[in-house]
């Protein structure tokens, strides 16, 4: 892929352009689902394609191709320096320089491409199956899936930027319905790893099946100010919205609450929080970032107290800083934009029958629905309809369900009291998070 | 390899024939060509402007209620003969096989959604001129707002679609769409508004009115609601205004209606055709052919015409909204829903542009019969589980309804519910529709859809807020 890349800077000079970043990606992936113990859909998948970035005079052009034939790289060029032509000039828009070592991550592991489709279709089957014969109140696996990509990125600039990786994930995933007395509830589960010899899809059906049965006679709970435990999947939705607050972008467009809050209390003073493109078992780990930046550890949150922010080239040159390896990309045809790469929730833990044990009322939230939309991580304020299991006098006790969750998100940050000892990985948007315990939440229901 | 209209039907034929050589019922072949240009316009300053273009081509085999796909972005006879062997490979040998029928000629449907001003010939500084004009008419709202984000995107996709029934169909779509998210901020009160206009149409669609009134109008909801009070909660009468309103209907309704959610159980509306599941006030439509509309095409993904498809019928369960496969499971017609975001997504049964049917009262009168309510003017988006119609939506714009009269501004709040609960409970709708534009995503897919109603009045619904 170097030579594409390398024909592309060539073209970009020839034509007038000084600075020109190419970045390529090509890739193969397989989704399968199973239905009643049966291969429902198969997707294999190659995927290949080239971007180009170029700089002129602070102004920023961007074009892509998946063809790769020598007139579409001309195009290519072109369409890149036609669009530098219409963008705004910034001084702090320039070519990222080539920095630090990249960072020691290897996150491919040669047995996922190794793995046959069989091994592929087994593991969906196994956690169909599992889920199936967990509780005879099940009624469906809607969705039992194995997923996997195994892809290698190449970037290069006239800057000096050259460098190449391979990463590979793959999960299993399952949707469960159980119905009693007509009413259907939902439970999901995951597993991730880099091969699919990592994946339990055992007890992912066995979870999903348990999240599914568990609401089974949910209602709604009285309205109430009382302290709630969200569990892994909940808090990595509500951290996941609450991260695109803390990229420096959001803060030097005015979209975040965190702006100009550096150093103060913003979260329950045990709250840690922090980026991680380096961990060995974090799925979005990376030696360098979608402008070849390395990736690193930033912490965003420490003791309660905000300390920083995350940053591209590009935000971090405006703030007159360094990159923190945060200009992620989504394929190709994506311009790097300022992301989290693995979110990590930490801090000291608590056995989570220790945390129940001392609610006197209160509620455990399995899901939460309308995170994305019902939050907003400008002003801050979320309204989202949860469901969950009642909590009174320390023990769990009546299912909840068509009962909302509301308030501000720094006021809930503050609120945490406690972190739970079942810190797991959750993969969309990879985090790191255990059970997060939150005094004083509004729950509207009856 | 620019033209797919020059595309060699023998090959076509012979790479059908190929897919299900070892196996099969149904073989086809969807190539893709994309050209997509997007603006984007923050902090005052036109940013990394993008676009490009993507080919690719997807073989599918289906044998009984197996999907076997593949893809790749090589669109020749390499490529194609790659992505045949993955899917022949896949099928279970034995498999009963079917033959390839001739492919007849190559059907087009220019007529259906007219492109008076094909973006490519539109001069990039017009389309910079707009979100430009967009900005300042967003900034003259007044000192409060301090931020605007507008957008202006077009995409032109070409597919050729052919299978081994003998269809082979051409489709030329072209998309323009203009979008503007603006900041008000008073002290610590930050607020933000949102609109859009777009349709499957060329640059004809905007100028400069027409982008300045869209992004003023996501300013001054986003200044409204500066002055807006922690939302009320419990259960009382809710007012939705007229085309975002719609997405409610998408979210609680629509989903439920499409097909795959119905033959896996996992919709409240599965075998309850004929029966009431709305009021009977309440028809609905699911319309892919309506003219010029954001979610329409002349065909659906899998080549199939589409069409205007009444899914209620005065409160009554009518119909579902089906693509290829599951017509065939189900011994229904494909009802052109048959619908992917690329060569890279399996075709899935999805929305077009649903909608409730307008009733006659006038708007004015809907909200003046209602002595204490909630008015949602505009919805920021929302969940729902088909399974159980639970859903919940965010309220980007609402108000406070008191004798008769549209009061103070409310923020924070959600509408939760459940769809047919709902529906039921719809009385009053009025007669001034409208159709909004959206991207809806489902099974990791976007595709462009339209949600629209008239203002409609639900007698109790929950409201949760914050106050």
């Amino acid at each position: 892929m170097f030579d594409v890349l390398d024909a592309i800077l060539e073209r970009a000079t020839a034509a007038g352009a000084r600075d020109v970043e190419a970045y390529a990606e090509s890739s193969t992936s397989h989704r399968i689902k199973v239905y009643r113990q049966e291969v429902e859909q198969l997707t294999a998948a190659q995927r290949r394609g080239v971007g180009v970035r170029v700089f002129r005079d602070g102004a920023v052009g961007h074009a892509y191709t998946s063809d790769l034939s020598d007139d579409a790289l001309d195009a290519v060029v072109r369409r890149a320096l036609d669009h530098a032509a219409v963008s705004d000039p910034d001084e702090s828009a320039v070519l990222p320089a080539p920095g630090r070592e990249p960072a020691d991550v290897r996150p491919f592991d040669p047995r996922l491409p190794a793995a046959t489709d069989e091994q592929r279709i087994a593991v969906a089957l196994e956690a169909e199956a599992t889920a199936l014969a967990a509780d005879p109140r099940v009624k469906t696996v809607e969705d039992a899936m194995y997923v996997d990509g195994d892809g290698e990125v190449f970037i290069a600039s006239t800057a000096g930027v050259r460098g190449s990786y391979r990463a590979g994930q793959c999960y299993a995933f399952a949707y469960v319905l159980a119905e009693q007395e007509g009413q259907v509830e939902t439970g999901y589960s995951y597993s991730v790893g880099r091969a699919l010899q990592e994946l339990d899809p055992a007890f992912v059906g066995g979870e999903a099946a348990g999240r599914a049965c568990r609401l089974l006679g949910a209602r709604k709970c009285p309205s109430m100010k009382a302290p709630v435990v969200l569990d892994p999947f909940v808090s990595a939705s509500f951290f996941g919205v609450l991260s695109s607050a803390l990229t420096a972008d959001a803060v030097q467009k005015g979209r975040s609450l965190f702006a100009g809050r550096e150093g103060e209390l913003v979260a329950g003073e045990l709250l840690d929080l922090l980026d991680d493109g380096t961990l060995p078992d974090g799925l979005d780990s990376a030696p360098f970032d979608g402008e070849g930046i390395p990736c690193g550890r930033t912490p965003l949150i420490g003791g309660g107290v905000l300390q920083g922010f995350l940053y591209d080239t590009y935000t971090a040159r405006k703030a007159g800083r360094a990159s923190t390896g945060n200009g992620l990309r989504s394929g190709y045809s994506g311009l790097p934009g300022v992301r989290p790469t693995n979110l990590v929730v930490a801090g000291p833990a608590t056995p989570l029958p220790e945390i129940v044990a001392g609610i006197g009322r209160g509620v455990l939230v399995t899901d939460a629905v309308g995170v994305h939309s019902g939050a907003n991580p400008v002003s801050g304020e979320f309204s989202v309809g949860i469901s969950g299991v009642l909590i009174e006098d320390g023990e769990f006790t009546t299912p909840v369900r068509e009962v909302t969750l509301a308030g501000d998100i720094i006021g809930m940050l503050k609120g945490i009291t406690a972190l739970g000892d079942d810190a797991r990985w959750v993969p969309s948007g990879s985090i790191l998070t255990p059970s997060v315990v939150i005094d004083g939440m509004a729950i509207g229901g009856t | 390899m620019t033209d797919l209209l020059a595309f060699d039907t023998g090959l076509l034929k012979a790479m059908l024939a190929r897919a299900l050589r070892r196996g099969g019922d149904f073989a086809e072949i969807y190539i893709e060509d994309r050209e997509s240009l997007g603006l984007r316009l923050e902090d005052g300053r036109i940013e990394q402007t993008s676009g490009g273009r993507e080919l690719g081509a997807a073989v599918r085999l289906l044998s009984g209620e197996h999907t076997f796909y593949a893809y790749s972005d090589a669109v020749d006879e390499a490529g194609l003969t790659a992505a045949a062997d993955a899917v022949a490979a896949a099928v279970s040998a034995g498999a009963p096989s079917a033959g390839v029928v001739d492919l007849g000629a190559v059907r087009a449907d220019a007529g259906r959604n007219p492109v008076l001003m094909p973006p490519s010939e539109v001069a990039i500084t017009r389309k910079a001129d707009l979100v430009r004009a967009g900005d300042e008419a967003a900034r003259a709202v007044g000192a409060e707002i301090v931020q605007a984000t507008v957008g202006y995107g077009d995409t032109r996709q070409r597919v050729l679609i052919v299978n081994s029934l003998g269809d082979a169909v051409f489709d030329d779509r072209t998309r323009t769409r203009f979008i503007a998210q603006v900041v008000a901020r008073r002290g610590e009160v930050i607020q933000t508004g949102h609109e859009t206009v777009g349709g499957s149409a060329g640059f004809e669609l905007l100028d400069e009115a027409t982008a300045r009134g869209v992004a003023e109008t996501a300013a001054e909801k986003a200044r409204v609601m500066l002055d807006a009070k922690p939302a009320p909660v419990g259960a009382m009468p809710v007012v939705l205004a007229n085309g975002f309103g719609g997405t409610l209907f998408h979210e609680a309704c629509g989903h439920g209606l499409e097909a795959d959610a119905i033959a896996k159980g996992a919709s409240i509306y599965a075998g309850k055709l004929g029966e009431m599941v709305a009021a009977p006030i309440v028809s609905a439509y699911d319309d892919g052919s309506l003219p010029n509309g954001w979610g329409s095409q002349a065909f659906d993904d899998e080549g199939v015409p589409t069409q205007k498809t009444l899914v209620i019928e005065e409160g009554r369960l009518t119909g579902y909204l089906y693509d290829r496969l599951r017509a065939r499971e189900a011994g229904a017609q494909p009802t052109g829903n048959g619908r992917r975001q690329s060569f890279r997504h399996v075709p899935i049964p999805r929305m077009t542009t649903t909608y409730i049917a307008p009733g006659d009262a006038d708007p004015a009168d809907v909200i003046a019969s209602t002595p204490k309510g909630f008015y949602a003017r505009s919805l920021a988006g929302g969940q729902v589980e088909p399974a159980s119609g639970n859903f919940v939506f965010g309220v980007a714009e609402g108000y406070l309804i008191e004798d008769g009269r549209v009061t103070a501004p409310l923020r924070g709040a959600t509408l939760v519910g459940n769809g047919i609960d709902i529906l039921m409970k719809i009385d009053l709708i009025a007669g001034d529709f409208d159709v909004k534009t959206g991207v809806c995503g489902k099974d990791g897919q976007g595709v462009p859809v339209g949600t629209g109603q008239a203002t409609l009045r639900i007698a109790e619904m929950t409201v949760g807020g914050t106050g």
